[in-house]
Order: C-alpha cells, then sequence, then structure tokens
C-alpha cells in the first residue's frame, strides 16, 4: 500500500548542514518582476503607466513570483522592455502630446459588467432596469465621446428611456424610438486613469402576455481626449532637477546623473558608469536630437541597464563562501522590495547613503515608518494575495450552470473583501492570527445579498460575524470559491490547501491515471453528495492513505458550497461538518477548524516561513531552519503583529548578510 | 509604440486608407524565386474524443467524423494523421498534462520539478527557427490566449513553465507566449512608422542601437563581478540584448498592408479570431516563418458557455464515458477545429508573389498534450496537418502509421528546410515517410 507522509517544505532538503557555521545564504541576480518593475517606474516617474502588464508572466517558485532562480528574462521580455522604456520616456517624462486613444468593448465580453440581464444575440440584454458598464484606464484628462450602440424593444405607453452614465452617476437622458439598432452618443470631459463609462435602462415595462420593454446594447465606445495638447507629464521634474537655461547644459547633464540617475540604479553611480551614459548623450546631440531628447536617451539606457532591470548585489569575492553584509544600498533595497515591491524613496535611500541604515534603531524605525506608508498594501497585494489565494479568486470559473449567480462583479467583491480583512491585520498591528479567527468582514452590497446578510447603507462596510457560522479567511466566499471545482466544491483541495499553505505541511500530488469523482448522474440513479462521494474514494486502499489526511479537513467546510455560500444539505443530505486535522484533533465546524489551527504552533512558523521566502525571494534550504526558528521566536515575543515579523526577518543575518557560491556549474 | 504611430494607425484603419504595398521589399523572399516554406504549430489542450474523431477511410476523401465536420470546405487541404506517438511524455506519474505539453514540440520527457531547475530539450519550432529563422524580423512568433495562473501551482509538481509554453529554445530556456492580440499587433507592425522617411527610420534605430551599446557595456562590466549563477541570469539578458541589436540592424520596413488593430478586452472567441488572423499576416508579410500559438494552457479548465457546454474542460476531459460528458467533449473539439479550418481557410485565400497560395507553402500542425482526457494516454494522438508545406505534404488525406514517434514527423520537417534527417527528441528514429 501507498504510504503518505506529509512533508514540510523546509524538511524536503534534508541534507545534514556542513559543518561551517551559520549560512545566510544567497539570492540569485534578481530580475524586477512585473509588479516591481510598475511600481519602481510608477515611483521614478510618478506615472500610472504599467509596462509589466504587457511582458511575458513571471514564473513562480515556492508560491511566489518573486523567486530570483524562477525569474527568467526571454528575449521577448527583452524586447518588451525596450519598448517600455522608449515608451516611457516618450510618455511619462518628456512634454509631448497627451496619449490619444479609442476603446471599444462589446457588451457581452469580460470587459464589460452589467448588474443584470444576460447576453443575446447581438449584444447584451438589460431586461429590467439597471445598467451596463465598461471600465476604461484613460491615459490623459480631457474631452471624450462616448458612443453606445443600443436597441430598444418597444412594449407599453412609452419608448425606452436610457441613459449614459460616468463612474456610476448619470450624465444625459435618452428616448429611444422605434427598434432599429442605433448610437447615441455624449462628450464628456473625464480625468485620466480609471473610469466606468455605463448604459442605463430607465423605464422597464412588462405585463405578461402583453408585452416585455427591454433595451439591448451591442459595444460602448470611447475615443480621446480630443482636445489633447502638449503638457510635460509629472516625469519631466524628476528628471530634470536642473534648468538648462540656468546652468551650462553639460552642468545639467552632470547634476542628473548625480541626482537622478541613482534612484533609476539604487545607488550612486561610478565615474566610469556616468561618464558612458555622458556619452551618450553626446552622441545624441552630435545626431541632432534637441537637449530633452538626448537625455531621454540616456534614461532610456539607464531602464535597459541590468542595474535597473535586475537587484544587483555584489560579492568582493564571488567564489568566497565566507558570509559578508549587504551594503547599505543594497540593504536599502532589500527592505523597500520587500515592504513595498517597489524602490526605496527618498528617506530609505538618504539613510543608505549615510549608511545609518546599519544602525539597528534606524533599521528599526525605517520599517516602521514604511509599513505605514500607503506603498505598504503592497504587501496585501503581493505577500498575501499569493499566500492566502486571493488572486486565485481570478482564474477560478464556476460553472454557469451550477452556480449562475457568480459574475464579474461578485469575483470582484470576493477579491475586496479579502484584500480589506487582511490588510486590517497585517497592515492595521493585529494579530497575524486573526486572519483565522477574526470574527467580522467587510461586504458590500453584492456579498451582503450573496451571504444573506443585511444590506450596507452604502459602500463597503465592516460587519460582525457574531450568530454567523464564518469567522476568517477560510469562511470568505472568495477562498471558498477559489479551492472549488467548476460545479462543485473540493474538501481535498481545501484541505490540501489549509495543509500545504497553513500549516507548511504538503500532502504529494496525486498518483497517475486515477479517475475523478463521478460527477454526472446516470440515469435513475440520485445524485450523491460529495461527502458520500469522498467517504466511497477512501474506501479504497490506495486513495485512503493520503486522502484520509486532506478530505476530513476539507469535509469540515462543506457548508459552504462552491462560491461560498452556507448551506445546510448537499444533494438532499444534510451536511454533517465533522472533520479532524491528521493529528486527530476534531472539529464540527469551519470555525472551531479555524480556531484549532490559529492554536497550532505550525501555524505560526507557517506563517514565518511563507513571509522569509516572499521577503528573500529565494527557496528556503536547511541552512534557514536556525533563522526561521529564531525569527518565529521573535515573532511569538513580538505579539505576532506583522511589524514584529518584519523586524525580525529584517534583523535576521539571512536578510542582512550574503555570500558567493562555488565555482563550476549552476 | 509612439503615440504618434499608433493615432496615426488608428486614423488611418479609420479612414480606410491602405499603407502602400512595397513589393520591392519583398525581393529577400524571392531569393530562389520561390516563396519561402512556413510553418504553424497550433495545440489545443485536454486531448480528444478519439471515436468522434478519426476516420474510418483511409487515404483521400475520408469520412468526416463529428468532431472534424468543420473541416468539410477546406478537407482537400487537411490530412487526418493516425497512429502517431509522443512517448517520452508517458511516464507513471502524476502531470500527464503538464508533460504532454513541455514535450508537445520537443519530444522529450521533462525532468519533474515545481523549482528554477526545468529541463526539457529544443522544441522542433525553435530548430526550424534556427535555420530559416534568420530570414525574417522575428525568428519565430508564439503566441497563446492564456497567460499564467495567478498563483503557482501548476500540475502535480511540475513547474508552470511546461504548462504555459510549447516554444524551447534551449533545454531550460521556454519562449514565453504573448496573449494579448492587441500586444501583438503593436509588436508586428507599430515599428514602421509611415510618416518618417527610411534615413529617419534608419536613424532611429541606430539610436535604439546606441542606447543598448551602452547596456551592454554596463553588463560587460558587470559580469565579471558576478557568480556563476548570476552569470546565467545576466546571460539570459545578453541574448536578449543581442537578438535585439540584430533586430535593429534589419530595419523595420513592412512588405504589406497591416491588419486592423484588434480591440482591447476581447472575449475568448474574438481573442482566437485575432491571433488567427495576426499568424497569417505575420506569415503573408514575411515578418516570420515559424508561428506557435496555444489555444489554451496545458490542461486548460476554460469553460465554453459560448459552444452551449456547461462544465469546464479539463473536469470534463476526465468523462468516465458518461455519454453526456463525451457530447460536451465532441462540442468543444469541434469548436477547435473550426477555429482550424478558419486558419486554413485565411492561409488559403493570400496570394503569393508567384500566384500560388500562402497555404501551399506551409505547413499548419494542430495536436494536443494527450489523446484521450480519462485514460491520458500520450500514444494515437490527434493529429492534423494541413497545407502543402512547399512541397513537403500531399494534403486531403488519412494517413495512418502504426504506433509511430511523432518524433518522425518532426524530423520530416528538417529535411523539408535542408537540415540534416537527424532523429528528433528522445524517440525519433528517421523522417517520417508518407506525407507525400
Amino acid at each position: 500500500m501507498r504510504r503518505c507522509l506529509l512533508l514540510s517544505a523546509l524538511a524536503l532538503s534534508s541534507c545534514t548542514p556542513e559543518e561551517r557555521g551559520p549560512d545566510p545564504g544567497r539570492v540569485t541576480l534578481h530580475r524586477l518582476n512585473a509588479t516591481e518593475y510598475d511600481n519602481t517606474v510608477r515611483d521614478l516617474f510618478l506615472t500610472d503607466m504599467r509596462p509589466g502588464r504587457t511582458f511575458p508572466d513571471d514564473d513562480f517558485g515556492y508560491g511566489f513570483d518573486n523567486i530570483a532562480d524562477t525569474l527568467s528574462l526571454s528575449p521577448l521580455h527583452l524586447e518588451l522592455a525596450e519598448a517600455a522604456s522608449r515608451d516611457l520616456v516618450n510618455r511619462a517624462v518628456l512634454p509631448g502630446l497627451a496619449d490619444q486613444g479609442r476603446w471599444r468593448v462589446e457588451a457581452e465580453s469580460d470587459g464589460a459588467t452589467a448588474t443584470l440581464g444576460g447576453a443575446s444575440s447581438e449584444g447584451w440584454n438589460l431586461w429590467s432596469n439597471g445598467s451596463l458598464t465598461a471600465g476604461l484606464n484613460l491615459p490623459g484628462p480631457g474631452l471624450y465621446s462616448f458612443t453606445a450602440r443600443v436597441q430598444g424593444q418597444q412594449a407599453g405607453p412609452d419608448p425606452v428611456q436610457m441613459a449614459l452614465g460616468l463612474d456610476g452617476v448619470q450624465r444625459e437622458t435618452f428616448e429611444i424610438e422605434g427598434s432599429a439598432w442605433q448610437e447615441v452618443n455624449l462628450q464628456l470631459t473625464v480625468s485620466s486613469g480609471y473610469h466606468g463609462f455605463s448604459v442605463h435602462f430607465l423605464n422597464d415595462w412588462y405585463e405578461e402576455g402583453v408585452g416585455d420593454r427591454n433595451l439591448l446594447v451591442d459595444w460602448i465606445d470611447v475615443e480621446g481626449p480630443l482636445d489633447a495638447e502638449a503638457v510635460a507629464p509629472p516625469g519631466y521634474d524628476e528628471v530634470f532637477r536642473c534648468n538648462p537655461g540656468l546652468m551650462p547644459e553639460d552642468e545639467c547633464v552632470d547634476y542628473i546623473l548625480r541626482n537622478f540617475a541613482p534612484r533609476v540604479w539604487r545607488r550612486p553611480l561610478t565615474t566610469e558608469e556616468r561618464e558612458r551614459l555622458t556619452g551618450l548623450y553626446v552622441h545624441g546631440r552630435s545626431e541632432g536630437l534637441e537637449f530633452e531628447p538626448a537625455v531621454g536617451l540616456m534614461v532610456q539606457a539607464m531602464l535597459m541597464s541590468p542595474h535597473f532591470l535586475f537587484r544587483v548585489e555584489i560579492d568582493d569575492d564571488p567564489e568566497s563562501l565566507e558570509p559578508h553584509d549587504l551594503s547599505a544600498w543594497e540593504l536599502a533595497s532589500r527592505v523597500s522590495y520587500f515592504l513595498w515591491s517597489s524602490m526605496p524613496d527618498e528617506e530609505l535611500f538618504e539613510a543608505a547613503e549615510d549608511g545609518s541604515l546599519l544602525d539597528d534603531a534606524v533599521l528599526n524605525a525605517q520599517i516602521e515608518r514604511m509599513l505605514e506608508d500607503p506603498k505598504a498594501e503592497a504587501l496585501v497585494d503581493t505577500l498575501a494575495s499569493q499566500w492566502l489565494f486571493i488572486r486565485a479568486v481570478d482564474d477560478t470559473e464556476p460553472d454557469y450552470a451550477a452556480f449562475p449567480e457568480f459574475d464579474e462583479v461578485l469575483r470582484h467583491s470576493m477579491q475586496e473583501e479579502m484584500r480589506r480583512n487582511v490588510a486590517e491585520v497585517m497592515l492595521g498591528g493585529g494579530d497575524m492570527r486573526a486572519l483565522l479567527t477574526q470574527r467580522s468582514t467587510w461586504i458590500d452590497a453584492r456579498l451582503a445579498e450573496h451571504y444573506g446578510f443585511a444590506e450596507p447603507a452604502e459602500g463597503w462596510e465592516r460587519v460582525s460575524l457574531e450568530g454567523t457560522d464564518r469567522q476568517g479567511v477560510l469562511t470568505t466566499g472568495g477562498w471558498l470559491t477559489a479551492l472549488s471545482y467548476p460545479t462543485r466544491t473540493s474538501p481535498t483541495r481545501r484541505g490540501a490547501w489549509v495543509l500545504a499553505n497553513l500549516l507548511c505541511e504538503e500532502p504529494p500530488p496525486p498518483p497517475p491515471d486515477i479517475p475523478g469523482l463521478m460527477e454526472e448522474t446516470a440515469e435513475g440513479e440520485e445524485p450523491a453528495s460529495v461527502a458520500a462521494l469522498l467517504a466511497k474514494h477512501r474506501e479504497d486502499p490506495t486513495c485512503r492513505s493520503c486522502h484520509q489526511l486532506m478530505d476530513p479537513i476539507g469535509l469540515g467546510l462543506e457548508n459552504f458550497d462552491g462560491v461560498g455560500r452556507y448551506r445546510q444539505t448537499d444533494a438532499g443530505e444534510v451536511i454533517e461538518a465533522q472533520g479532524s486535522l491528521p493529528d486527530g484533533r476534531a472539529f464540527d465546524s469551519a470555525r472551531a477548524l479555524s480556531d484549532l489551527l490559529a492554536e497550532d504552533a505550525r501555524f505560526d512558523r507557517c506563517v514565518v516561513q511563507k513571509t522569509y521566502i516572499r521577503a528573500l525571494g529565494r527557496g528556503p534550504t536547511v541552512e534557514d531552519l536556525p533563522y526561521v526558528e529564531q525569527i518565529t521566536a521573535e515573532y511569538v515575543a513580538g505579539g505576532r503583529t506583522f511589524s514584529a515579523l518584519a523586524q525580525a526577518i529584517v534583523r535576521s543575518d539571512a536578510f542582512r548578510m550574503r555570500r558567493g557560491e562555488d565555482g563550476g556549474e549552476p | 509604440m509612439s503615440a504618434v504611430t499608433r493615432r496615426w494607425l488608428i486614423r488611418s484603419a479609420a479612414a480606410g486608407v491602405a499603407l502602400p504595398f512595397l513589393p520591392s521589399l519583398l525581393s529577400g523572399a524571392r531569393a530562389d524565386d520561390a516563396p519561402p516554406r512556413r510553418f504553424l504549430f497550433w495545440y489545443a489542450p485536454n486531448g480528444q474524443r478519439m471515436a468522434h474523431w478519426v476516420p474510418d477511410k483511409v487515404g483521400a476523401n475520408y469520412d468526416l467524423k463529428p468532431i472534424l465536420e468543420p473541416l468539410a470546405p477546406v478537407q482537400s487541404d487537411v490530412s487526418v494523421l493516425t497512429g502517431l506517438a509522443n512517448r517520452p511524455a508517458q511516464v507513471p506519474v502524476a502531470g500527464d498534462h503538464a508533460r504532454g505539453t513541455g514535450s508537445f514540440l520537443t519530444c522529450r520527457t521533462v525532468v519533474k520539478t515545481a523549482g528554477a531547475d526545468i529541463q526539457n530539450g529544443v522544441s522542433i519550432d525553435q530548430v526550424l527557427a534556427g535555420k530559416i529563422g534568420s530570414e525574417t524580423t522575428l525568428p519565430s512568433l508564439e503566441l497563446g490566449v492564456e497567460g499564467g495562473a495567478s498563483v503557482g501551482v501548476c500540475d502535480s509538481g511540475y513547474s508552470c513553465a511546461y504548462v504555459r509554453n510549447v516554444s524551447w529554445a534551449g533545454a531550460a530556456t521556454p519562449l514565453p507566449k504573448m496573449n494579448d492580440p492587441r500586444l501583438v499587433f503593436d509588436r508586428l507592425f507599430s515599428g514602421f512608422d509611415p510618416t518618417l522617411t527610411e534615413a529617419e527610420r534608419a536613424k532611429r534605430r541606430a539610436l535604439r542601437s546606441s542606447v543598448l551599446d551602452v547596456a551592454l557595456e554596463d553588463a560587460a562590466a558587470l559580469q565579471s563581478k558576478l557568480s556563476v549563477s548570476d552569470r546565467y541570469k545576466l546571460d539570459e539578458y545578453l541574448t536578449g540584448v543581442r537578438a535585439l541589436e540584430t533586430r535593429l540592424q534589419e530595419g523595420d520596413e513592412l512588405a504589406c498592408v497591416p491588419p486592423e488593430i484588434p480591440g482591447s478586452n476581447l472575449d475568448y472567441p474574438s481573442t482566437v479570431a485575432a491571433m488567427t488572423q495576426l499568424m497569417v499576416m505575420a506569415l503573408k508579410c514575411d515578418l516570420t516563418r515559424v508561428v506557435t500559438f496555444m489555444l489554451g494552457n496545458g490542461g486548460s479548465n476554460r469553460t465554453y458557455e459560448f459552444a452551449g457546454v456547461s462544465g469546464a474542460h479539463h473536469e470534463l476531459s476526465h468523462h468516465q464515458d458518461n455519454p453526456e460528458t463525451l457530447d460536451k467533449l465532441t462540442t468543444i473539439g469541434r469548436w477547435e477545429v473550426e477555429q482550424f479550418a478558419a486558419l486554413v481557410a485565411a492561409l488559403g485565400a493570400e496570394e503569393e508573389f508567384d500566384g500560388s497560395r500562402l497555404l501551399d507553402n506551409t505547413l499548419a500542425y494542430f495536436s494536443s498534450e494527450i489523446s484521450d482526457g480519462n485514460r491520458h494516454n500520450h500514444d494515437d494522438l490527434p493529429v492534423l496537418l494541413a497545407g502543402g508545406g512547399g512541397g513537403l505534404h500531399a494534403p486531403g488525406r488519412h494517413l495512418v502509421w502504426e504506433e509511430t514517434p511523432m518524433a518522425n514527423l518532426f524530423t520530416a520537417f528538417m529535411g523539408g528546410v535542408g537540415l540534416p534527417e537527424n532523429p528528433f527528441g528522445d524517440d525519433g528514429t528517421g523522417p517520417l515517410d508518407g506525407l507525400l
């Protein structure tokens, strides 16, 4: 019989460490991942351009997308980075015409969301009063032309009435006569950034046997800005920190290389490096470029340099295994990419420049300051979103027949609920166990309806979960949906996830050629509950050894269906949410399970381990065990706050030191 | 792409202004007075329902089973290949989708790892591009419709790299694909700004090159300070910079009229249609001669509501012989074949300078990482081969072999571009006979 063992990720490389003292390890030359690239150019140029979104998707390792060893750089990636460097200089730095564009969103496509209705032959049928919205990210402020192609299905005494709206506010009302497709248009002054363009159906009418008045929408089209004129983007002042009218041009270039370039490479440039870039400027001028575009050429070269695209850390002797401290500049980058997924800011750079960052007290104060900065939300969007599967909600595709209520609006609300809960704990100074034990949550109207709660007065509201069966991340709609199959729950997936991500004990993958659960019901046969199917499944001894570790955990969550709604029965059977952990501890509800996990010392260690991997951007080895133990002790002693955890990680030698490696093949 | 160019293209597209056709630029492609050979590789996830795929009749005028019915209008241009196997993917541990997708065009047994030590082989498209890729602006073009998963879990302990990529430049170097038609359009057609003179365009390229020169000098200075694994990362960087420099030296002239700009936020069927148009144009304009396209990532769990199917593809593919599920798989398979038939028709509609059809000079291959979704077997694969490939293939027949390595088909392709017909992959034995 197959024996099933849980493997701790850390114990995977269970070779004996050689007798050579503590080893802080080394992080391979670390390419900025898409998020880091985008956040960094945001902070460099104060731009809302996100060129990283055009890059090939980053690969994952150990559950995160910032693992240096797995972040490769393909020729396509480099080509797109080069295009991005030109785009950034042209659009985020040099003055020019504001970018114009034209976007068409088909009403039935993923780009549009509707409050109600359904896809029809040529578009989307708003069959009752409601709206359809296309979300667009506009390049610049100005006058935009907003067109919608619509058709009225007439019935009742009045013609179809509709409105065009911006960001949820109706801006102009139209009467749609007749039944031909027609275009309605409105010109609007809009700021740059993300906006919702909506079509509203206002006068639904229906009388059985008499008629049904509907509004059909084919597409929404937005074009502009129509009044674009030459403007200097905010990045201009970031780069041009001197005025060539007030000082000689070559001095100005040197000033930029001493004051702006170090921000791009996250350290001061050597003389040789400055000369190289100056040479490019001179070449540009000799080719007839004006001062500003020639400086732009230098900025492009800075952005294409390995010193920007990678986080470079240098060993004095790359082949020596002797650990050494990082430089203050390297440390500043490690801290800022850990907490902000972005470059250091002015204050952190100053602490690097005067070396004070190497002082514990200064470093601690910087961490506290940085965690209070809005940029620390990156911890929610990268660390927590990957660890707690908030991002996985993006990939989940509940089946329309099984869960017709699931739509893009609900998906978004589910993720937002998780984000808000996690942010509250991580960035609000709470005990991290509250991720599992929180007895409150954030809801909007859509989630309130989904969960059967009272609708909030407006927008998002924090509500108590007392009196409900919900508590913590394991009962959020998003998590429950992400760990389900399209048509049903999966206690196995849910259980395996809890083991791997909350206790850091990895169940082995399934053997080959295993049949899935019988989903469809043969004729004349009663549909069976998922619990009953799994019970049958565990009768098979080959399945049993592993499934008995995972299924009993997930079975404790069976009161929540494939899109996270509370239920008391499945396929007619009353659900008994009885479950147990592999060590035998039993529980009878999702809440009881969450409490058991929160009390488990392995959860503390797992929180540390996940954060440690994400903070360093490398996989753990057996040499990391002493560091993880030490950090766990400090984290627990510090009240299990994220701040205590971040401090303990940054204080560790694994974070502040590195070493070279043996020569030979990698 | 500069804002100016984008605006210009939008205006010209809106006003129906055609770009000038530049016949002189095609001269490179006419070196031997015959149109060049092109290769397309289509990947469709999760296998097929083979009982609704394999024709009963062998040879020409084969019967069309339900999944292949959409081929009817182009049947004389498409062969059905039966009996080919990709044995290197058959390993008795879980992860058949990752393994089958990873080895789809490499015919190698990929190394099971979720970390950095991925290992595969060079894929056939890259072998071909190594020979004919230098003739075109892009040595090869990798397209798809699904990006990565949002979290790092792929298939049973296999790296996501195997599931997302069928094109491999080296053992550890997957070539990522582009999944947004708009970005593909920009990459293919934006470099050419017809409002500039050739001298101005050359000057722009020279300036871009000089920027890269500086970056290369930075990299060279850095290289000597790095350890082995860091140098490996920097080598990837250097490879990319040099490839781009080569592209800049070759110029950015466009030998044809660009297609219309694809819309943004397209749904899945529209994305596939837009990608099909873009790859046809890329071949027609001779921007590249080698294209790979993934209709989904390995083991994709896409839903096909638009085709009237409830349930998700990968889950359905574990059909357990349930008749209802099998019928859903037929519907999905038909839809996929319809897309391929549309590609074949589009290639057939494009005329080359010598009056032949683009399709006559192209080989378009279609297959999946497995055969049957329930069994996860890697033999008896569903394979279509369309087009003449410039005399390499006589299409329109049902060809049957006995348990023959897929690698041998790829070896035959190698011979077609003048490469030695060495055995390909782990199990190749020599070129496949019978294509003519």
